[in-house]
């Protein structure tokens, strides 16, 4: 065995950096292994085609933690996040609905379409912010186990109790109906528009096999409600040189803090002796020892893949073959010799921020009604951004990027993925594109399609889920990935998991990366 | 001219209203209940559909009459049977689901021999489940802001009894409640009727599909007091489908209650200092201080109450109950019992429910018509033969055969798209029944709307509000609210649109009056 280190992080996604640079600053000597060449897993920029830059899978960046960007000193690594101003829905009838940073103008332009809802959404910010403030605490919480008797959990139970009541009947109230309610029926009890639900309500959809009808949407709808740059809530930003620049950042404050940090070096194996873990070997053959060892891969990796099922309980292992992925979202990255025109409403402006392709609540929803039996969606729904638009430098001057997601595409699509579905995939988001923005086409230079596994063969990602697991309710807190196991520890001695499959998960939010390591620095 | 005035009045002479007023005048209150329709039963009600043919749809599973609540009314429980569930598999043939779950497993076995396996050990976890529910149940709702001492003993004992379930209980409750009746059937089962069928009754009075969140706990909710091991539902009373309203309203009628039928309330009048008395449509005014309500929360809050006197927050909460009836009954009379080949014809299967819907898919497609506007081609029926359980309610040699359909929306009906619906739902028995066309007498097509009009129920749901996680327990009938006081002196509302909900009879009858008890006392 070569060298020796306190602990090993396997996998350089944002949640690894993150939990490696604490570990780094709390004196560990720590090593990160990265599979792929660039660090970041889904947080990465890549030159796809030549003098084209994308943020290849996650796009935009808003949950990143606060404690994170601080304790990390990560503006001073790079850190350098670029408001998205504006979201632009073109709407059936030609016309547009657009939000713009200007609160004011905002409110002129909803106007145009319904004043009861200019009304409605003033109440309705702010209710979104308390509840926003009301989850913050159990963001940045350990999950305790509800069936534990150990004194430790009574009273972080105690003290969750506490918080609720703290809320008061009407808040708590709002709270949990986010938490069980679609995000459709959510909206419906505040607006009329039908295009502003729509827009809405595609958060709630984000990431999941759901539908905007289908219960359990809202509170995704809040998850993303829950970003904050510079204490801001709701603002969503792209980050510099795209988002492998904010896992560049994290990257360097690491190493900054002492963290070594490898790329292709893929972990094959965690090595294991009377059920503690002793280090790793690679697919190399290299075995590297360590008393820690940090997954932040998802659960059905790190805990079925990396080590061998029989280590481990067998109601753990059901638990995670119970753990649904489903992923649901793929991405097209186009290369443009110009930017495309967007019929609804003339200008640039508006390719300074996200266009959503979300007509009506109903859109979305025959979207979701193909993809339940196995189709990917035809008309689906989509968020655009144009990087180059916000920072230039991703594409050769006068040229531009154009990041597209979209959903519904499934991973499991009847007969398999192949390279003529990926194309015809593909072809469907020009398509319905090019209903709005009839040039597009045209100044189509390059097209890369992902389809959800495209997604998991790059990544590794299982089924392609972006969150490392659906955002349900019954797969988050104490139930994320497992019962009894949602405290980032494993049933293996020195082995632990920090990926978005852990509380609280989910989007660049680095929480999951930063709870696990203060909770193995407190556990030894 | 004198007006009549008791203690208090009930609307409503169903279950609720029944048990209400039995529990009122047993404690010296003098009690009148006053019923719209000519026959107390509410929706368990016998209706005369055809010269001779009597048949209660609302009410073809008996529901379940809580030991805590004929205790303290000091009834004897009328005698209950249990029934098999079949479902047609594809392919030709039915499966036939014994309340035994020993003797199910035996006839899963021949289709699915991994589930038969599983059988007795899902209905067991089934059972245990809604046996938490079922103390739930008997007590009024703990809410967040519990302050009283019987709040904090209610939320004490609840959660020993929590506790007491066991780890593996505890998790299974918390995972099953939030989860989709789908992903809890894909764990478990293979086999497509098999799910199909368990499903079904996880989308019972609900507009959303087994996909949809939540729909876990509707399967649960469903099979309270359910016969340990049974499939689904609740077996049905012996003597008749209303054998166990009658044994209320004789209950009640003991104790001194008064049972007025063709009265209906069209106005409850208040006063500054609350209710003073209610209103029947022949203009007789009654008085009263206490009036108890048991229809929907919609029709007693927003047409029987002046606006004036309820708060515009208050209101606005009542119209967001989401009540969204989607099934349709059709009552047929016939000349003699149909043959279905395939379907064992020893009595247990005739006796119980017959599925036409053969997997998942089918069920889902016939959510998604409903869920755009639109009637299904091809609604999910099952249907019973309320005859052979309950010979009384057909002439001698004749029958009847009940179809309930799904789903069904709610919308003003004209002859043809009622006749179309009708057709298909035919189509679909006939498919099975092959001279069961030949057989027809006569049919009656109740639609929500039907409902609505008959049975005086909001957008013809019987469940008073559907069962979503964000409907229940203390969201029910609205948030802050859901210990059955309105916030209008002396107004209380116990219906199936209150804690605990549908299908519980008496439950929310009998927490009610005891609410009453403890605040004012006879005047007697």
């Amino acid at each position: 065995m070569s060298r020796r280190y306190d602990v090993i992080v396997v996998g350089g996604g944002h949640n690894g950096l993150v939990a490696a640079a604490y570990l780094a600053r709390a004196g560990r000597s720590v090593l990160v292994l990265e599979r792929r060449p660039l660090i970041g897993g889904s947080a990465v920029t890549e030159e796809v085609f030549p003098g084209f830059k994308f943020s290849v899978f996650s796009y935009v960046v808003s949950l990143l933690r606060p404690e994170i960007i601080r304790d990390l000193d990560l503006p001073r690594h790079g850190l350098q996040i670029l408001p998205l101003e504006s979201t632009m829905t073109p709407l059936d009838n030609g016309d547009y609905l657009a939000s713009w940073a200007d609160p004011d103008e905002s409110r002129r332009e909803l106007y145009r379409h319904s004043p009861r809802d200019t009304e409605a959404m003033v109440p309705f910010g702010r209710l979104m912010h308390h509840m926003a403030l009301a989850v913050k605490p159990i963001l940045a919480m350990v999950p305790p186990d509800p069936a534990s008797l150990a004194p430790s959990d009574l009273k972080a139970l105690l003290r969750l109790g506490r918080h609720f009541r703290s809320l008061g009947g009407a808040q708590f109230h709002a709270l949990y109906k986010l938490m069980t309610m679609s995000s459709a029926d959510y909206l419906d009890e505040w607006f009329e528009f039908d295009p502003l639900k729509a827009t809405k309500s595609a958060s709630g959809i984000i990431g999941t096999f759901l539908g905007p009808r289908s219960p359990g949407t809202a509170y995704v709808l809040l998850h993303h409600y829950m970003g904050e740059i510079d204490g801001a809530f709701r603002a969503w930003g792209f980050q510099k040189g795209g988002t492998g620049a904010i896992s560049d950042a994290i990257g360097n404050a690491a190493r900054a803090l002492g963290a070594e940090i490898r790329t292709d070096a893929a972990v094959e194996r965690v090595l294991t002796k009377r059920g503690r873990v002793t280090g790793v070997a690679l697919e190399s053959g290299e075995e590297i020892a360590a008393a820690i060892v940090v997954s932040g891969l998802d659960p059905r990796r790190t805990l079925t893949q990396l080590v061998d099922a029989d280590e481990l309980p067998d109601e753990l292992v059901e638990g995670v073959r119970r753990y649904k992925f489903r992923g649901s979202s793929g991405k097209v990255n186009l290369a443009l010799d110009g930017l495309p025109t967007f019929t609804c409403r003339e200008g640039i402006r508006h390719h300074r921020g996200a266009i959503s392709i979300s007509p009506s609540v109903s859109y979305l929803e025959r979207a979701y009604d193909e993809a339940k039996y196995g189709e990917f969606s035809r008309q689906p729904y989509m968020d655009i951004v144009f990087p180059s638009m916000i920072d230039p430098g991703m594409a050769p001057p006068g040229k531009h990027v154009m990041s597209i997601f979209v959903q519904y595409a499934p991973y499991a699509l009847n007969g398999g993925w192949s390279d003529a579905k990926r194309d015809a995939f593909g072809d469907t988001v020009v398509q319905t594109l090019s209903r709005y923005a009839p040039d597009l086409p045209a100044r189509i230079l390059h097209r890369q399609v992902l389809t959800p596994a495209d997604i998991e063969r790059i990544t590794g990602l299982t089924e392609g889920n972006i969150f490392q697991g659906e955002l349900s309710l019954h797969q988050l807190f104490f139930l994320r990935p497992a019962p009894a196991w949602a405290k980032y520890r494993t049933p293996i001695g020195g082995y632990w998991q920090c990926g978005a499959g852990t509380h609280p998960g989910g989007g660049i939010m680095g929480a999951s990366g930063r709870l696990a390591a203060l909770e193995i620095l407190r556990s030894a | 001219m004198s007006r009549d005035r008791f203690d208090a009045i009930v609307i409503g002479a169903g279950a609720n209203g029944l048990a209400a007023a039995a529990a009122l005048a047993r404690a010296g209150h003098s009690t009148l209940i006053l019923e719209r329709a000519s026959a107390v039963g509410g929706k368990a009600r016998c209706l005369e559909f055809a010269p001779g043919f009597r048949a209660a749809p609302l009410s073809d599973t008996a529901g379940w009459l809580p030991p805590s609540v004929a205790a303290g009314l000091g009834m004897a429980l009328p005698a209950l049977d249990q029934s098999s569930l079949s479902v047609t598999v594809d392919g030709g043939g039915f499966l036939t689901l014994d309340p035994d779950p020993g003797r199910a497993a035996g006839t899963i076995r021949s289709y699915a021999p991994a589930d038969a396996e599983r059988w007795p050990r899902f209905t067991a976890l089934l059972d245990d489940l809604a046996g938490f529910l079922a103390r739930l149940y008997q007590r009024a709702t703990p809410d967040v802001d519990a302050a009283t001492i019987g709040e904090m003993a209610t939320v004490a004992s609840l959660a020993w009894h929590f506790r007491r379930m066991g780890r593996r209980g505890m998790i299974e409750l918390m995972r099953t409640i939030p989860m989709s009746v789908q992903e809890l059937l894909d764990d478990w089962f293979t086999h497509d009727a098999l799910k199909a069928v368990v499903a079904s009754g996880g989308v019972h009075g609900i507009r959303q599909g087994p996909r949809a969140g939540g729909t876990g706990f509707v399967l649960l909710h469903h099979r309270v007091g359910a016969a340990a091991g049974s499939p689904r539902g609740r077996g049905y009373w012996r003597a008749g489908p209303d054998a166990a309203v009658l044994a209320f309203a004789e209950t009640a009628r003991r104790h001194g209650a008064t049972i007025r039928t063709d009265a209906e309330v069209t106005h409850i009048v208040v006063t500054d200092a609350g209710v003073s008395g209610v209103v029947l449509r022949s203009g007789e005014q009654i008085d009263a201080a206490t009036v108890l309500a048991t229809p929907d929360p919609g029709h007693v809050l927003l047409d029987l109450v002046d606006p004036v006197r309820l708060d515009p927050e208050f209101r606005h909460a009542v119209k967001q109950i989401k009540y969204r009836g989607s099934t349709a009954y059709v009552l047929y009379a016939l000349d003699a019992r149909p043959d279905v080949p395939g379907l064992s014809l020893d009595g247990a299967a005739l006796t119980g429910t017959v599925s036409l819907t053969a997997n998942m898919v089918l069920l889902e497609r016939a959510y998604d018509a409903a869920k755009h506007g639109t009637m299904p081609a091809h609604p999910h029926v099952e249907f019973s033969l309320p005859s052979v359980r309950w010979p009384h309610l057909a002439p001698t040699g004749k029958h009847i055969l009940l179809a309930e359909a799904r789903y069904v929306r709610y919308a003003p009906e004209d002859d043809a798209a009622r006749e179309t619906l009708t057709d298909a739902i035919t189509r679909a028995v006939a498919a099975v029944a092959p001279r069961f066309e030949d057989m027809i007498l006569h049919r009656a097509t109740l639609t929500p709307r039907d409902l609505a009009e008959q049975f005086g129920l909001s957008e013809g749901a019987a469940t008073h509000g559907e069962l979503t996680l964000d409907q229940i327990l203390f969201m029910r009938p609205v948030p802050g609210w859901a210990h059955y006081r309105m916030p209008v002196s002396g107004l209380y509302l116990c219906g199936a649109g209150t804690h605990p909900g549908p299908g519980v009879l008496g439950g929310a009858g009998w927490l009610a009056a005891r609410s009453v008890c403890t605040r004012r006392k006879p005047a007697g």
